[in-house]
């Protein structure tokens, strides 16, 4: 086992590019479903560790743009290899290997003699690349629509927006289930591949999982040889052509990621109100018109006015009644209101200081201080 | 709050007790034990604040009307539970009444409304939490305390005592009660859906039971401030409490779809998200009331307003999409679970994909279980002959 030969079977360029649609696969599924998932726990979850949805979608959108970056030069490196190298399709499908899978299938099941001779590519690692070209076509497709909706409700209906994004997330299921469920098994659990990251296989594992390449190799047949004048030729078209196209590929991608801007960044503006603007308070009931004087006597003003004024205090309940001409005349129980002269008169005085409840008018006491001299009459 | 209101219903239960006890006496009992002993009847206060036209004039110029109207407050919830003026006035025992601070009206609310924890502690309590509360102790003397609410002297009970739920005749006084401040936007609020509905108008006839009052939405007493990025985003939840429920929904023929279609779009997702990961944090993705209004709710068929009509969604969907065409609005599904006949672009790549994904999963699921358990036969069978 130890000095067995070994044949190459990924070159480190193609060992790199596996690695980055690796990663942001994996990124673009981490920060993808949990979106679809939302009410999920684990998407709660996963998005509060990213840093709240707004980083995740960033997120997302950067791995999908590394993406498409390795498709493009997956697609600029399959050119070479169609039209400079001209190697053997060997990923092409095929009738055979349609025969292969249900060979498989049925020895699996005790039911073939032997496990199908399969080339370079296995019926299994057609069907996975396959379903990636799909997966990638489909979520670059609908994934446009949803990063450029306005673009897109330009020239399609509407509907057509909800309809990426439940197409957008579908293919992403299947795409991570697809993955778990057949490149798992079938390049780490059946048997441990190591050949995507050595690049090696052994003649053990070559005369195992690809019989028909190795027998290929030993019989020289496996690569084709090209002139080196010839390839030079081919290099000199191919060189500026595919790069022209690449820069191309490229500016797209930047259109892609770029195109437009779908929504605002701020809160949108709204007419807004005042939130503080009181009612006209209802006004208190009207004040009574003061009485008309008849007399500057007891009946003919002072009654009037003491009633509305005073008497609600010093009526029956209190000490000093105001009520009747007789009980204001003999005052209360520091004595009559009307005592002294009609400026130093507990019932001047007291007003004056203001203050008091029921306050006088300045017009009112005048008329008061005139009616004590002039002796204070009843009628 | 039934905790509180019970407290309260009980405090009044017991009051007619207390009331019994008072008696004319001059008052002899110092502030602090009112409420026990109320020591001053009612009728000694009313000897001159029954009467009419008593008014005292504040040192700011305002008028303050000090008169009482006994037929009004013997009808109040305070006057049926025979509470007496003291037991809230608890400063004032005798005249001459202790001097006054107050300089002008607003200052004489601000001096009296804590009196009302001595018996609505869990009220107060709450109202402390307040988007008013906290104005009011920022320094606006405009925010509203207890008593711009409930006048203490006339307010009539406004829930049922054994439910603890608000009367029908109280959630019509809820938003004028409001409007004394929100003048605004109450009215906004009585031309919309629900405030025509509540309040009437020429299509209404008003006091319909299931549409919101101010409160429903604001909560009563504990009135957070509805400015926050935090309120904003569990606003959501407020509207669908009413719309997600098919008692109140279906006779209107209302979806109670409207939150979950809601939640499974792009915008919903992002709110919802917000919300649980980082609720103080704005988000300009909207919520209900971003495209139905705030307090300028209009039915979605209303021909000025409402989303049914595609130019008003337009120009809703223009608010955050400002480059929005006319077929961007069929973006959005209106709420509707997508259907052969609504949205069936959406239906049918759904139902694509809920065959197309098992239809690929299942034969690579049966591939590989046969692959796995022919390899372990052939390795049991090789390790038995060992």
């Amino acid at each position: 086992m130890s000095a067995q030969k070994t044949y190459t079977r990924f070159t480190l360029d193609q060992r790199i590019e596996h690695v980055v649609q690796l990663v942001s696969f994996t990124v673009l599924a981490v920060t993808g479903l949990p979106q679809k998932y939302a009410s999920a726990p684990i998407s709660e979850a996963i998005i509060a560790f990213l840093g709240g949805i707004e980083q995740v979608r960033i997120i997302h959108r950067w791995a999908a743009t590394v993406l498409m970056v390795a498709t493009v030069y997956h697609l600029a490196m399959l050119a070479y290899k169609i039209f400079v190298t001209r190697v053997r399709p060997t990923m092409l499908p095929e009738l055979k290997d349609a025969k292969d899978a249900l060979q498989a299938f049925l020895y699996n099941l005790g039911l073939g003699k032997a496990w199908p001779q399969m080339g370079r590519y296995t019926f299994e690692e057609k069907a996975e690349y396959w379903a990636f070209v799909w997966g990638t076509l489909v979520m670059v497709v609908t994934g446009f629509i949803l990063w450029n909706p306005i673009a897109t409700a330009q020239f399609f209906p509407g509907q057509v927006i909800p309809a990426a994004k439940a197409a957008h997330g579908g293919e992403a299921v299947l795409a991570v289930l697809a993955i778990i469920i057949w490149h798992f098994y079938g390049v780490h659990i059946r048997h441990f591949n190591k050949s995507m990251w050595s690049g090696k296989l052994t003649e053990h594992e070559m005369a195992h999982e690809h019989p028909l390449e190795l027998a290929d190799i030993k019989a020289g047949t496996a690569a084709r040889y090209v002139d080196p004048v010839v390839l030079k030729k081919r290099q000199q078209i191919f060189y500026p052509v595919a790069g022209v196209a690449s820069v191309a590929l490229l500016v797209g991608v930047y259109w892609f990621v770029t195109f437009e801007q779908s929504a605002i960044t701020t809160l949108p503006e709204r007419a807004t109100v005042p939130v503080f603007l009181p009612q006209t308070p209802t006004p208190l009931p009207p004040t009574p018109t003061p009485p008309p004087v008849e007399a500057l006597t007891w009946d003919g003003y002072v009654a009037t006015l003491f009633a509305a004024k005073c008497t609600a205090c010093h009526g029956g309940a209190g000490g000093l009644s105001l009520e009747t001409y007789a009980a204001t005349i003999q005052g209360g129980r520091s004595g009559s209101v009307l005592a002294g002269s009609p400026e130093t008169s507990p019932l001047i005085t007291i007003q004056q200081a203001g203050g008091h409840p029921g306050q006088l008018t300045e017009i009112e006491l005048e008329r008061l201080t005139q009616w004590l001299q002039n002796g204070a009459p009843e009628k | 709050m039934a905790l509180g209101l019970g407290v309260a219903v009980a405090l009044m239960l017991a009051a007619p007790q207390a009331a019994a006890s008072v008696a004319a006496a001059p008052p002899a009992v110092p502030p602090g034990e009112a409420l026990a002993q109320p020591g001053v009847s009612n009728d000694y206060c009313l000897e001159c604040h029954g009467r009419p036209n008593q008014i005292r004039t504040l040192p700011s110029g305002e008028l303050q009307y000090m008169t009482i109207d006994r037929l009004a407050f013997s009808t109040s919830v305070h006057g049926e539970g025979g509470y007496a003026c003291v037991q809230c006035h608890t400063a004032i025992r005798e005249y001459p009444h202790p001097e006054s601070t107050a300089q002008d009206l607003r200052d004489v609310s601000l001096q009296n409304y804590t009196t009302c924890q001595q018996c609505h502690s869990s009220q107060y309590e709450k109202q402390m939490d307040s988007v008013h509360s906290a104005a009011l102790q920022a320094g606006d003397r405009n925010a509203a305390v207890c008593t711009d609410c409930h006048n203490p002297h006339y307010q009539r009970r406004l829930t049922d005592p054994t439910t603890g739920e608000l009367w029908a005749a109280a959630r019509l006084v809820v938003p004028q009660t409001c409007a004394r401040c929100h003048s605004a936007i109450y009215d906004q609020y009585k031309q919309t859906v629900h405030g025509a509905a509540l309040l009437g108008d020429e299509t209404h006839p008003g006091g319909n039971p299931d549409v919101p009052t101010c409160i429903d939405c604001h909560g009563v007493h504990d009135q957070v401030d509805p400015t926050t990025a935090a309120f904003r985003l569990s606003s959501t939840e407020l509207c669908a409490k009413c719309h997600t429920d098919p008692a109140r929904m279906d006779k209107y023929g209302i979806s109670t779809n409207v939150l979950s279609t809601y939640l499974a779009d792009f915008h919903g997702t992002t709110v919802t998200l917000f919300q649980k990961v980082t609720p103080d944090q704005e988000t300009n993705k909207p919520v209900c009331y971003d495209c139905h209004g705030i307090h300028d709710i209009k039915a979605v068929d209303d021909p000025e307003k409402g989303l049914h009509v595609k130019q008003n969604l337009l120009v809703t969907c223009q608010q955050c999409h400002p480059d929005a065409t006319l077929d961007f609005p069929d973006s959005w599904l209106s709420h509707y679970e997508p259907s052969p006949e609504k949205n069936p672009l959406v239906y049918f790549v759904d139902l694509f994909y809920r065959f197309f994904i098992p239809g690929v999963l299942i034969p690579m699921g049966v591939f590989v279980v046969a692959d796995a358990g022919r390899r372990l036969y052939t390795r049991l069978k090789k390790g038995g002959k060992h």
